[in-house]
């Protein structure tokens, strides 16, 4: 079967596809006014024939920048009386602490269209106050004189009891089927009515207009004859049908980042590392993961946008830290004498200052072509020429005299600055859940990922750096990989051990029969599904909780000795101690649900034998490393010449078509058998 | 100084570390901590100190009164045991009101960090155990006259001495709080998380050289001093005064305390004069000098540099005069349990003083008060529990724009609420409602922000503590703006009469009982004539303000 990805980013469309037995790939500018378009483009430019794909998998930024852009759809919400403004109220925490002019996250529902129905559960899901199915047929001619596009209803307790959400669910429905309505219960059954509420609300302000993308594009492929399955690529890091998405774009907020990471996880997982950290570094941000015997982190939530005043959204998300910090980046220099670099960027247009379209901001790219580190004849394939006069000209005006400094300096001041933000971001990921840097490896790529790696790791004590073919185009290679999966959780507290065995068994049941019934919609057979269920646990009187995996309801209720060991160590892993005789509490059940994918094409091009493709004489020219005034020679080799086996010992510069790896002195470099960089950094005394 | 300037790129690597080490210290101990005090009101800071007891680094988010006050605990440890009493594997424990000047609820916890033999700095935090044992459960009683009455107080003692643990000191502790599972777990998480930022300084040191690394931190500290000197020199010179009050000690419920300071600017430099606030009380409403110091702190750096790390280094242009014996300066012994009520509107005082010099910088006043109840008694399992909440308030106008809503104090940075389907999870409580308080934000061209409105009802019988202040000064305000609404609470009982309360500590409930509490909104800021129609309008349609008051205070007629 021949399958392709397409992930459509803000500046650049990429595709990368299957297509009998070959990897294709292409590259080309987003239209944002109709995603189609890009879509159509990139799969001529890449020779993809739609009538002959058998899948596309599909990435986009349209759900996360309708919610940065606040282009959503005119939204209600529908809440238990009482509670009209925990939408507004939040959590009333100020995170910029000393800032008398914060601003704490508005909600995308305006308050005039918040409705209360007079209803109540309490914590135990026994209705205190039953729902009028009245009140509900007046809501209806209200939202309609409102011209209300989408709902968002949550009622408190909900993740006990869902009845209220589903009749009000099923008369709006049922009066308005134009209206798009979803039910928090539906997307996410877990306590905290504001993260709940946000969630839900998100969903719902996203959703028509996601609706219509999908709708546009399931169009255009299909008229095209295209006959195959299309698939959405999801934060959690798996795919999910197309009907899903449309009623659940909440979803597909970090649809593009992620894929990276899956990829760089199956990479992990080949080439046997029991840990590492994925790096993605590309124009305007880095971003970190930890990939963990292949899997990358998950997180339960994050915020959408600024982090002192963005959106909740408390949905499992692959856990990458992010820094404003990419090859795009501005060096700036403070009133005070500090040097800085990011989280401003010069973008695509007018870029870097050595694209020579007259910006005289120096970007870290521009460090990085002073310094000899990258090739102003080769960038982009050769398809753009680079300036490096203008970029020592911004360099010496911005950041060389003001501080002093030669243009050589500055350049490697930027660029030192420069990894140690991005080393930061790879630390947060690393230290912060317990695990030692010096007991990882990276997997870096993305455009400038490549390049920087191999000093972010030296900084903070990662021994080994992995580049993998094709780095530039690694994310939506990544893509071709995930597989299908499902989340879902169930509320539950009580101490371990106490619960009633019948109780947590029925909500296991629960969770499978809302899994088998995804499976079914979805057309996923019995025999490929993996149903892995996990108990959030905590120490009594704690409140943040570890996920710990359960085989059976009897671990959580009579044989709970297992449970305690796992959770003992996990604590102690996470937070350097742990409290034996301490009694446990569970707090919510999930499950995980994933089907893996049928075809294994991408994979198996990751461990296919290498082969150079081309015959390029080595060379060599002046780098500058560690010392300003006294560049090293370094070997400049061509990546696709290179064959499996291949050693060489930096100083060096790799450079390909998308990408350049520069190598320290000392480094030792080998091409695996399938073609892969793996770089052992020499020690440091 | 004479050390060799440190090399501009180590400098901004040095910067950077240093505090991330110190919100990794955060990170896990809010992860691992036991009482929503730490892990929801994040009441707690974590930092390195350098051998001089000096701030380096503090994490970021957390309180902002706990402002580079962690080096006073550790200067007490290293007066008593001297720079070479320390030992690999120490860890001290220190809640002393004398010394800290805070309730005996925040315990301070620092380790020595040792590279190669020799002690380069300590990590350090405190955080807010629910309880220290004393008169009353949990903290906030009105009723203490001394410290003696407040808890157990441990001054520099050494919980863990070269790695073994000091099991009398710890069996004194669990035998004297009275939730000895949640304080020592929380001790456990405070001591893993000193471990952790000792080790993190100590490698930063090893890599760099402790020479490097201390010019690095003179050279972070002179740059930030630069940076706020900038800021001061555009305020014109000058002595600033105001003057406002809270209500009462709790006590003698008459005599309304006094805040009264006097700021003065001249050249790069701003003092802070206490001298003239009213005397320490007999109630628990004083705190030490640092509490002064700390409300001085804030509204500077609120002022000069609200956007930098803090350390050391940021608060050099700043002389607080602050005499002995007042409010924010009670001598030893004084009972200071309820040490941060007077501080909010210290701070708001302060901002105001300066207002004229600053007209479009300086906001409104906002809410004023910490904003919190606690609710105690036994579960119909007979198991104990104490319920306690953080509630938001209204902001100032502000120049340009209205005020925000329901946003915690700014003594309180990233404090959250406790959700509503926890609280009921937890506690025998039913919640029913958790609004926003309309019209409680003060008229103005720009509109002060809302209070909320909460109410709990009783499941079962328990006690109430209530603690509203600025009920007589309501939030003020600014350029023609007016007075926000109030804070106030109200009992409802079946047997007795609806009864108002402002402040009051255990107050009996009877099953059935509610109790509504809403918190004051935001002053005004500009003459509420000049608020355009659309921003009335939305009000109305959102309702944020009601007809009657949109055509009271801001002259709005439905037909025009």
């Amino acid at each position: 079967m021949n399958i392709t990805g397409i992930d459509i980013g803000g500046t650049f469309t990429d595709l990368v596809g299957c297509v009998d037995g070959k990897i294709v790939t292409s590259k080309t500018s987003t239209t944002p006014a109709d995603p189609t378009q890009g879509v159509a483009r990139s799969l001529e430019l890449a020779a993809c024939d739609l009538p002959s794909l058998g899948e596309v998998l599909h990435g986009s930024t349209i759900a996360i920048n309708t919610v940065l852009e606040r282009k959503g759809s005119r939204t209600a919400l529908i809440t238990t009386k009482g509670f009209r403004d925990v939408y507004a109220i939040g959590r009333g925490n100020r995170i910029e602490a000393f800032n008398l002019w914060f601003h704490r996250p508005k909600p995308l529902v305006e308050r005039q269209y918040t409705y209360e129905l007079n209803e109540r559960m309490n914590a135990k899901g026994e209705v205190l106050i039953a729902l009028d199915r009245a009140e509900v047929g007046a809501l209806v001619s209200e939202l309609q004189k409102q011209g209300i596009e989408a709902v968002a209803v949550c009622f408190l307790h909900s993740y006990a009891n869902p009845d209220h959400e589903k009749v009000v669910g099923e008369l709006l429905r049922a009066a308005l089927p134009s209206l798009f309505v979803t039910l928090s219960h539906e997307i996410l059954r877990e306590f905290r009515e504001y993260e709940r509420t946000s969630t839900t609300s998100l969903n719902a302000y996203v959703g028509p207009r996601v609706r219509n993308y999908l709708n546009t594009l399931e169009t255009y492929l299909r008229g095209a004859n295209f006959g195959g399955q299309v698939h959405i690529m999801r934060s959690n890091g798996g795919v999910m049908s197309l009907d899903q998405a449309r009623m659940q774009p909440v979803s597909m907020m970090e649809s593009g980042p992620v894929a990276g990471m899956i990829g760089a996880g199956r990479l992990a997982a080949h080439l046997g590392l029991e840990q590492c950290i994925g790096f993605d570094m590309g124009g305007t941000t880095a971003k970190s993961s930890l990939i963990t015997r292949g899997q990358p982190a998950i997180e339960d939530g994050y915020v959408i946008g600024e982090h002192a005043s963005g959106q909740p959204m408390q949905l499992p998300v692959v856990d990458i830290v992010e820094v404003g910090n990419g090859g795009g980046s501005i060096a700036w220099v403070d009133p005070a004498g500090g040097l800085h670099v990011g989280p401003k960027s010069a973008g695509a247009d007018p870029g870097p200052a050595c694209y020579g379209k007259g910006s005289m901001d120096p970007v870290v790219t521009d460090a990085d072509l002073v310094l000899g580190r990258i090739n102003g004849e080769r960038f982009l394939n050769g398809a753009m020429q680079l300036d490096v006069a203008a970029a020592r000209r911004a360099l010496d005006e911005k950041v060389g005299k003001p501080l002093g400094m030669s243009t050589m300096e500055a350049a490697l001041g930027v660029a030192t600055i420069s990894d140690s933000n991005m080393s930061l971001s790879v630390r947060a990921v690393s230290v912060n859940k317990g695990v030692d840097p010096r007991e990882t490896a990276m997997i870096a790529f993305g455009g400038a990922g490549p390049l920087h790696a191999i000093a972010i790791a030296r900084e903070i004590f990662i021994p080994k750096v992995v580049i993998p073919k094709l780095p530039g185009t690694f994310s939506a290679l990544g893509m071709l990989m995930a597989s299908w999966r499902q989340d879902f959780v169930r509320t539950l507290v009580g101490r371990l051990g106490t619960l009633d065995h019948e109780l947590v068994e029925r909500v296991f049941n629960e969770l499978a029969v809302d899994g088998k019934a995804q499976m079914q919609r979805d057309g996923i057979s019995g025999d490929a599904a993996d149903f892995r269920f996990y108990a959030d646990l905590r120490y009594v009187g704690q409140e943040h909780a570890l996920a710990i995996r359960i085989d059976a309801a009897s671990m959580l209720t009579s044989d709970t000795q297992a449970v305690r060991k796992l959770f003992h160590e996990e604590h102690d892993q996470r937070y350097g101690q742990a409290a034996i005789e301490e009694q446990l509490e569970i707090v919510n059940l999930r499950l995980v649900l994933t089907a893996p994918r049928e075809d294994t094409m991408a994979e198996q091009w990751l461990t296919e034998k290498w082969e150079p493709t081309d015959n390029v004489p080595e060379a060599a020219r002046d780098v500058v490393y560690d010392d300003p005034e006294k560049p090293l020679r370094a070997r400049v080799l061509w990546r696709p010449s290179m064959p499996a086996g291949m050693q060489i010992t930096g100083p060096a510069v790799i450079e390909e078509p998308n990408s350049t790896i520069l190598i320290h002195p000392g480094d030792l470099v080998t091409v695996t058998e399938a073609g892969h960089l793996i770089v052992d950094l020499a020690r440091k005394d | 100084m004479t050390k060799p300037a440190a090399h501009p790129i180590t400098v901004e690597v040095v910067r950077n570390s240093i505090v991330a080490y110190a919100d990794e210290m955060a990170n896990a101990l809010c992860k691992a901590a036991y009482n929503m005090m730490i892990y929801e009101v994040r009441d707690f800071c974590c930092g390195l100190i350098d051998t001089q007891g000096r701030m380096i680094s503090q994490n970021r988010g957390g309180l902002p009164i706990f402002l580079a006050d962690l080096g006073v605990a550790v200067e007490d440890g290293i007066r008593r045991y001297g720079l070479d009493g320390f030992k690999p594997g120490d860890i001290m424990i220190m809640n002393h009101g004398e010394v800290c000047g805070q309730h005996l609820n925040n315990v301070v916890i620092y380790a020595p960090c040792f590279v190669d033999g020799q002690l380069v700095g300590f990590a350090a935090n405190r955080a807010h155990w629910v309880d220290i044992g004393g008169m009353r459960i949990g903290f906030g009683s009105s009723l203490t006259t001394e410290i003696f009455a407040e808890g157990l107080q441990m001054r520099s003692l050494k919980i863990y001495e070269a790695g073994v643990r000091n099991e009398t000191l710890w069996q004194i502790i669990q035998d004297n709080v009275r939730f000895p599972d949640a304080s020592l777990g929380d001790l456990r998480a405070q001591v893993a998380s000193c471990q952790l930022g000792a080790r993190r300084y100590g490698e930063l040191v090893s890599r760099y050289g402790l020479e490097t690394v201390e010019s690095c931190i003179e050279r972070i500290w002179e740059q930030a001093d630069i940076a706020v000197r900038s800021v001061i020199e555009k305020i014109p010179d000058g002595v600033y005064e105001a003057e406002s009050a809270l209500d009462n000690d709790g006590r003698n419920l008459d005599q309304p305390i006094r805040i009264k300071v006097k700021v003065t600017i001249k050249e790069s430099t701003m003092s802070v004069d206490f001298s003239d606030m009213n005397p320490q009380t007999f109630s628990p409403l004083n705190s030490g000098k640092s509490g002064g110091i700390a409300a001085a702190r804030v509204a500077f750096k609120a002022l000069t540099s609200p956007e930098l790390d803090v350390h050391d280094g940021c608060f050099r242009a700043l002389d607080v005069i602050i005499p002995e014996g007042t409010i924010v300066s009670a001598r030893p012994g004084a009972a200071i349990g309820l040490w941060s009520i007077a501080l909010p509107t210290t701070i708001d005082t302060i901002l105001k003083a300066l207002a004229p010099a600053l007209p479009n910088v300086i906001p409104a006043a906002h809410k004023g008060d910490m904003g919190g109840c606690s609710f105690y008694g036994f579960r119909e399992d007979g198991s104990r529990f104490l319920l306690l909440n953080i509630f938001g308030g209204g902001w100032g106008g502000r120049p340009g724009e209205d005020g925000e809503d329901a946003s915690v104090s700014v003594c309180q940075g990233d404090v959250r609420n406790t959700p509503v389907e926890l609280q009921e999870i937890r506690y025998p409580m039913l919640i029913e409602e958790h609004a926003l308080r309309e019209d409680s934000g003060g008229a103005g061209q720009y509109r002060g922000g809302l209070g909320v409105r909460i109410t709990y009802r009783a499941l079962v019988p328990c006690k109430v503590t209530v603690n509203c202040e600025r009920t007589k000064v309501p939030p003020w305000g600014l350029q023609g703006g007016g007075d926000a609404a109030h804070n106030v609470a109200t009992i409802y009982s079946a047997s007795v009469p609806d009864r108002i309360v402002y402040k009051g500590t255990e107050i009996a409930l009877a099953q059935g009982d509610s109790v509504t509490f809403l918190t004051a909104g935001g002053g005004g800021y500009g003459d509420p004539g000049k608020r355009t129609k659309a921003n009335l309008e939305n009000d109305l349609n959102q309702g944020f303000v009601s007809p009657e008051k949109a055509s009271a205070l801001y002259g709005w007629r439905a037909d025009a």
